[in-house]
């Protein structure tokens, strides 16, 4: 698939992404609607950082530099407040607490990753080992943190069903901690074992934690995205995978090489071959062929063709002012694909059963907290 | 080119075309689009002096959509939209005014960061901006009215738009808000100010939006400094008093308020603080306005 | 870090967070600053410095105002003994 096949506001928008100088000659009407997608995407701090550091901020209309610049403040603070959250739990669980791995967003920014300086989180993802989960959280809860209310439903659905507890706030702070003892639902069809990725951990000497090492953060990455997500309006994290991909290989020649040992170890060829392959489809990463059939587990070319077809569609924004009802049906098939692929029949069908029913009926949700929960875990 | 020169069918036309009805609002531009019938009238006669801003990038894109409620399929709703997404429930179809100015204000609230956008009352005499900070019973919207009526140019009764670097303060001159008895107040102190229709039963109560003097709007892209700051409290029958406030009490209160104080940081901190010391802070009881007048004239004569 | 009348206004970068203190919360903070102290230590340079009868419920007062301090991460305990 070339850019011809995408819809005219999703090239537009991939143009951006993969190559920000270009933007500057484009008109005023095309602007207006880029804003608005990078804003759905949630790449406002991205794509500021990208023209900042190409000096270009100052060479593009200026009420769009403008919000570019405010997207960029707003994401500036959100990595403000989860490093500070981090510190803070550092404190809370002082020397005994055991290996704590730091995952996702704020574990880009620790490692320098350079395209997280813009990026958006709201969230502290942490790795403990299980035998540590219950001192852990009752430590936190005694020094200040609560969970969010919880309806009786929602506090089964996160025990028993996911790989976490229930997200932790601190009562005088914003940031949600979320606790994790693996890195998949223990239910889901892809059981990963978590302790090849804790031996690998890298160890930050200033802070006394770990991140995953390099071939396992861009792993853990592609997992999250084509096993954990329904990839609605996730680009943001397809980026991660570009950016991650292009900063380690121009540190380590043969990371891609490493990167594909690794994958087959741990059997993980499905999602990475995914991951690689839309990194190269929508953001021409440089993958060569040859590494690509090496990995393992690849998909059959109808399941290829399938997500081939929904994957942008869901990834990319939908144009806000002209609603596609081929890009809704690609997301509702996606959201169901993550859906078959986390929980077992036996417990999936009842769950959106009740999702459902408190779609139609949201007064029975126990209160707003709740629901805000019931959105994140849908 | 301002919205009155439109006939009211071109006006009406504009706000169902695709490209919208583009107005200038202060330093921003917002695209607004809407079918519905009753809406174009009231916002035809309250926008009448808006520059229309139909070549230059729009940062803002809102609707006002008809909407059925399952659980009420024959009361008519309408939603606010800003880039197709719903902010906030439907709402009643005569709600429609209330909810298109009130959306606005969020979206502003919630995506601007290049100004440091303090919840006040400002308005400008003699070159320099009197701000009036939003606090508990302040009526900051109702003295505002009256204020600009007398010799005051309006910047906003919502927003202080500050910019940082230079320590500008930038109009934005909205429709504004008048809620229950001061609807009433307003009508009899300023007998010549065009209000919108009486909307009933918003979240608010009865809300009616004074139009912003043409003025006021022709002027909205000269910035001005700041010089006075003056924290108002409506009491009744209280006798008039303009005394100073302690600058730390006056510090906790603008940075409280202000939309994005935290995420703006030590930017913030050194803007209040900057602002802070270089204005006379007060705070003002009053009850009636021909005496807070003449006070807030003394304060800002020259 | 402002000083209206008396009241000060601190900023902490870190926390992205503003901080309302009178003489006695500064004074804690710049006395820790300039060096560690033992909390009997630090009472008794805070008592002499506002000329204050250093008592149980002083002290009492101090130690409260450090965990509060701790837990906003202005100031951390520190190991005397290494």
């Amino acid at each position: 698939m070339t850019d011809r096949r995408l819809n005219a506001h999703h090239q537009l928008l991939v143009r951006a992404l993969r190559d920000p100088p270009s933007l500057c000659n484009i008109s005023n009407q095309d602007w207006e609607l880029l804003l608005r997608l990078v804003r759905r995407a949630r790449l406002l701090g991205f794509l500021a950082v990208e023209l900042g550091n190409a000096g270009l901020l100052d060479k593009i209309p200026v009420r769009i530099a403008n919000h570019l610049r405010s997207g960029l403040i707003q994401a500036r603070k959100y990595q403000q407040l989860a490093r500070w959250e981090l510190d803070r739990v550092r404190w809370a669980l002082g020397e005994d607490r055991g290996p704590i791995i730091v995952l996702k967003g704020m574990a880009y920014l620790l490692a320098g990753l350079p395209h997280a300086a813009g990026r958006v989180f709201a969230d502290l993802d942490l790795l403990v080992l299980a035998e540590n989960l219950q001192p852990i959280e009752s430590t936190l809860l005694a020094k200040g943190w609560q969970h969010h209310e919880l309806s009786a439903y929602d506090e089964h659905y996160y025990r028993a069903w996911t790989h976490e507890i229930p997200a932790l706030i601190h009562r005088e702070r914003e940031t949600e901690v979320d606790i994790h003892h693996t890195l998949t639902s223990p239910i889901g069809r892809l059981q990963l074992e978590a302790a090849p990725f804790r031996e690998a951990a890298v160890r930050l000497p200033e802070l006394g934690i770990y991140v995953l090492s390099p071939p396992d953060m861009v792993l853990h990455c592609a997992v999250n995205l084509f096993q954990n997500n329904e990839l609605a309006d996730d680009m943001r994290h397809l980026l991660d995978l570009h950016g991650m991909l292009q900063h380690f290989s121009s540190d380590q020649p043969l990371f891609l090489d490493n990167l594909i040992t690794r994958a087959n170890q741990l059997r993980l060829g499905r999602p990475l071959f995914y991951g690689l392959y839309f990194c190269r489809l929508l953001l021409r990463t440089p993958v060569p062929n040859t590494l690509m059939t090496r990995l393992e587990q690849r998909p059959g070319w109808l399941a290829l063709k399938v997500m081939q077809l929904c994957v942008p569609l869901a990834l990319l924004p939908l144009h806000p002012d002209l609603p596609c009802r081929g890009a809704k049906l690609a997301r509702w098939w996606l959201y169901w694909r993550s859906h078959w692929l986390r929980m077992p029949l036996h417990v999936l069908v009842p769950h959106l059963a009740y999702k459902f029913y408190l779609s139609v009926f949201p007064s029975k949700a126990a209160n707003t907290a709740s629901s805000r929960v019931t959105a994140k875990t849908k | 080119m301002k919205v009155e020169q439109l006939s009211l069918e071109e006006f009406r036309a504009r706000l169902g075309s695709k490209n919208g009805l583009r107005i200038q609002f202060g330093p921003f531009v917002v695209r607004i689009q809407s079918f519905l019938p009753s809406l174009a009238n009231p916002l035809y006669r309250l926008y009448a002096f808006y520059t229309l801003a139909n070549d230059d990038i729009a940062e803002f894109h809102v609707q006002i959509v008809s909407k059925r409620s399952l659980r009420r399929p024959f009361t008519p709703f309408v939603q606010f939209l800003v880039d197709g997404q719903a902010p906030f429930p439907a709402a009643p179809v005569h709600h429609a005014l209330t909810m298109l100015e009130w959306g606005i204000n969020l979206a502003i609230a919630v995506r601007v960061n290049h100004f440091l956008l303090f919840h006040c009352a400002a308005v400008e005499r003699n070159g320099h901006v009197l701000l009036l900070p939003a606090w508990p019973g302040s009526g900051k919207t109702t003295l505002c009215a009256a204020l600009i009526h007398h010799g005051y140019r309006l910047f906003s009764d919502e927003f202080g738009l500050m910019h940082v670097q230079s320590g500008n303060f930038f109009p934005l001159p909205r429709l504004m808000p008048l809620k229950n008895q001061a609807i009433g107040a307003i009508r009899d102190f300023l007998p010549e100010v065009t209000l919108g229709p009486e909307i009933h039963g918003t979240l608010k109560g009865t809300v009616a939006h004074v139009r912003p003097p043409e003025a006021s709007i022709d002027r909205e892209d000269e910035p001005a400094i700041p010089r006075w700051i003056v924290f108002p409290k409506w009491t009744a029958h209280q006798p008039l008093q303009l005394e100073e406030m302690p600058r730390s009490e006056a510090f906790l209160l603008l940075a409280s308020n202000a939309f994005n104080y935290e995420v703006l940081g030590e930017v913030a901190f050194d803007a209040v603080t900057g602002l802070i010391q270089r204005c006379e802070c007060r705070k003002l009881v009053y009850s009636d306005f021909d005496s807070a007048l003449v006070a807030l004239n003394a304060l800002t004569d020259d | 870090m402002v000083d209206w009348d008396g009241e000060f206004t601190v900023f902490q970068p870190a926390a992205g967070k503003t901080h309302f203190l009178n003489e006695m919360g500064l004074q804690v903070l710049i006395l820790l600053d300039q060096s560690p102290a033992t909390l009997e230590r630090l009472c008794q340079l805070l008592a002499e410095h506002f000329s204050l009868l250093l008592d149980e419920s002083f002290m009492q007062q101090i130690q409260q105002t450090l965990h509060r301090f701790e837990a906003l991460g202005l100031v951390a305990y520190v190991n005397f003994s290494q």
